[in-house]
């Protein structure tokens, strides 16, 4: 913007040129973009041509194992107790039940974040990456039961599945507008909701069997940990980091205390300490048995560590803006919760996520303290002589299942924060 | 033209920062309904911090002030109702950057009021209207220029309609070429009869629309008068100083 408009005063005025849409800027074609970056000058070529090479031997030594000599049985054998542990046979139904709920709850959710964009933004309802995204699941569904060779039973109900979650996504993107408000009001609500149901459906209780927590495992067992950690972590984080900027000087230290301790110990020394003496830390019924004491443990691990992410957060936010919340008559929790912590998190949230993606993958060392997580899964199959020697296969799999919780979290949060951002451009 | 119910009544004021620095040295103003009284002074001389005082941003140590009747003391209840009838619009603008315009007006009165939002957006509409940037209501405010997020903060204090309004240098941080939007709507505030108080070095401003000038020095009042006698015939030798090196 260098134009300098002349002034009133001056004698003639030419006439302003009127407004006009912004340029489509210019698209190189795919091999243009490409040659651009990778063969800009002559070294770089060089450097380009060499990696590509390395990528590809690795790729195709990886591919040609993967497809000829791995022997997939292993897995295929062993779907379930990679799933859900040695969860009992009759109460399954309960997961499935929870694996339809969750698939609906989120067509529904993923469906009315397209039907209302943001204010100031006009947004499609089927943008690109959505369509991309349907696609993969699509694959997925057609592909991934077949190759795990499950029954044709099972099979279809990964089908059904997968078809409830588009279903709910198309159903919600394009009729969610008409829905009453009070209706889309609920669905962010039901979450929790839906976490504590699914709680009681995976533990028992409100008249169904109890299924004690030594029979979870595997896949299963794993998000169960972290997503338990990430969800009561929140609040202890926000609630020690507000403590830390407190004035009364005994909440002050508590604060700090805390964060010290956590962060000063490695994990697995806490783990087994809290497996020693968490019982008699939490009142009796909160840490009964092992995988609820490695649950807490992790928890207020991560809340420490959160703790310092939302620090951060506080301390970027200006002073004006608690200044400006007071002075239009909001009280201090008031300006807390309306002004200060919104913007607080969107600010801690790449470091919070971060900080849940080490989590996730710190539930790994649950295996260390005897529980059946993913890992400890894995090194009980490893250890039965029938699959003896089959370590690529087993640990590849579990890499891949951890690269995609962690992308998907990663994913999930990168959307978040472009939807908080309040300076972000029109999408 | 002012009453002379008076809006504000500070008097001699004492405030020392935590680190010991004595910011404010007996200060005594009154302010009447209506009035518009523009405080200048050299940049430290505690200009922001009295203000401050008025809705207990900033706390003093000796001395009273009393907001419309009620008493600035350490009691909340006051507090809190002092600042829901005074305005504030600061130097940096501070809106809510995670809301929409139209959110940074209904916050308060939502929030705090517990009026009905339906009801409270339909003013807020009216309000921007009034200060010219109707069409920008959902825009965030990190989308405006400098001068259309001032009027959107002036439009915000508006919203829960204060009997006071309180600015600190509110065009400092302004490019000149849009100085003159925020001071014609704060024109419009003082036609309409609202009681303001201006930090501001705007000489036009201060001629034009101020009832009375006072000149602060180091913490405390050194002059008050009314504009035409503020600028031509200064009493005092700080006075001197001051407009010699702001003309
Ligand atoms: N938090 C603080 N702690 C200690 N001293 C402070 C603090 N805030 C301000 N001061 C001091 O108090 C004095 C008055 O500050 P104040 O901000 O009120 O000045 P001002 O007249 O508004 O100046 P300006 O025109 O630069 O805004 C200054 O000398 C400043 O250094
Ligand atoms: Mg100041």
């Amino acid at each position: 913007m260098t134009s300098i408009q002349p002034g009133p005063e001056s004698g003639s005025t030419p006439p302003l040129r009127p407004a006009r849409p912004a340029p489509k800027s210019v698209q190189p074609s795919w091999a243009g973009a490409l040659r651009q970056e990778l063969f800009a000058s002559r070294t770089d070529g060089l450097v380009s041509v060499l990696l590509i090479m390395v990528i590809l031997a690795a790729a195709v030594g990886l591919l040609r194992w993967a497809l000829g000599q791995a022997q997939w049985a292993v897995i295929q054998a062993n779907t379930t107790l990679f799933a859900i542990g040695r969860y009992p046979i009759q109460q399954q139904w309960r997961l499935w039940l929870l694996v339809v709920l969750v698939a609906a709850l989120s067509g529904v959710s993923w469906g009315l974040l397209r039907a209302f964009p943001r204010a100031d933004r006009s947004g499609e309802i089927w943008p690109f990456n959505d369509r991309l995204a349907v696609a993969l699941l699509g694959f997925l569904a057609a592909w991934l039961p077949a190759a795990l060779a499950l029954g044709l039973p099972l099979q279809l109900r990964w089908w059904v599945i997968t078809a409830l979650l588009v279903a709910t996504r198309w159903l919600a993107g394009h009729w969610g507008r008409s829905w009453p408000p009070r209706l889309v009001k609920l669905v962010p609500m039901s979450w929790p909701l839906l976490y504590l149901f699914g709680m009681v459906l995976i533990a028992g209780g409100l008249g169904l069997p109890r299924v004690p927590p030594s029979e979870w495992g595997g896949l299963l067992l794993t998000l169960l940990m972290a997503s338990f950690a990430i969800l009561l972590s929140f609040p202890i984080g926000v609630v020690v980091a507000l403590g830390r900027r407190s004035s009364l000087p005994l909440l002050r230290w508590a604060s700090v205390l805390y964060i010290e301790f956590i962060r000063g110990a490695p994990l697995i020394t806490l783990l087994f300490l809290g497996q020693n003496i968490l019982g008699y830390m939490l009142p009796g019924g909160w840490a009964p048995d092992r995988v609820w004491r490695a649950a807490w443990v992790l928890t207020f691990f991560c809340g420490a560590y959160l703790a310092e992410a939302v620090r951060a957060g506080l301390s970027a936010v200006p002073p004006g803006q608690l200044e400006a919340a007071r002075s239009l008559g909001l009280s201090m929790p008031q300006a807390l919760q309306r002004v200060v912590l919104p913007q607080a998190l969107r600010i801690a949230l790449p470091g919070a996520v971060g900080q849940f993606i080490s989590l996730l993958q710190d539930t790994t060392l649950l295996s260390l303290i005897g529980l059946l997580d993913l890992l400890g899964t894995a090194r009980t199959v490893m250890a039965n002589p029938e699959f003896l020697g089959k370590n690529a296969e087993v640990y590849l799999t579990l890499a891949v299942l951890f690269w995609c919780c962690c992308a998907a979290l990663g994913l999930g949060s990168r959307a978040l924060e472009r939807r908080l951002d309040p300076t972000h451009s029109p999408a | 033209m002012p009453s002379t119910q008076p809006m504000i009544e500070a008097r001699g004021v004492q405030k020392w920062y935590p680190n010991g620095f004595h910011a404010l040295r007996g200060v005594d103003l009154s302010v009447s309904k209506g009035e518009v009284v523009v405080i200048m002074g050299p940049s430290g001389s505690g200009k922001s911090t009295f203000i401050r005082t008025f809705n207990a941003l900033e706390e003093f140590q000796e001395g009273s002030i009393s907001v419309d009747g009620i008493a600035l003391s350490n009691d909340l209840r006051n507090i809190d109702a002092i600042r829901c009838d005074t305005g504030m619009v600061f130097q940096q603008f501070n809106l809510f950057p995670h809301l929409t315009v139209l959110e940074n007006l209904s916050l308060a009165p939502v929030v705090v009021r517990k009026r009905r939002r339906s009801e409270v957006e339909a003013q807020a509409m009216a309000l921007l209207e009034r200060v010219g940037i109707a069409e920008q209501a959902r825009k965030y405010p990190g989308q405006l220029s400098g001068g259309q997020q001032q009027r959107v903060a002036i439009a915000r204090s508006l919203c829960m309609e204060p009997r006071i309004l309180l600015f600190d240098e509110p065009t400092s941080a302004l490019d000149p070429e849009m100085v003159g939007e925020v001071l014609e709507v704060m024109r419009k505030l003082a036609a309409d009869g609202m009681t303001m108080v201006v930090v501001t070095h705007e000489m036009g401003f201060a001629r034009e629309v101020a009832h009375r000038v006072v000149l602060m020095s180091e913490g405390q009042i050194v002059e008050e008068a009314p504009p035409e006698t503020f600028f031509t015939n200064p009493q005092h030798e700080r006075s001197r100083q001051f407009l010699a090196q702001i003309l």
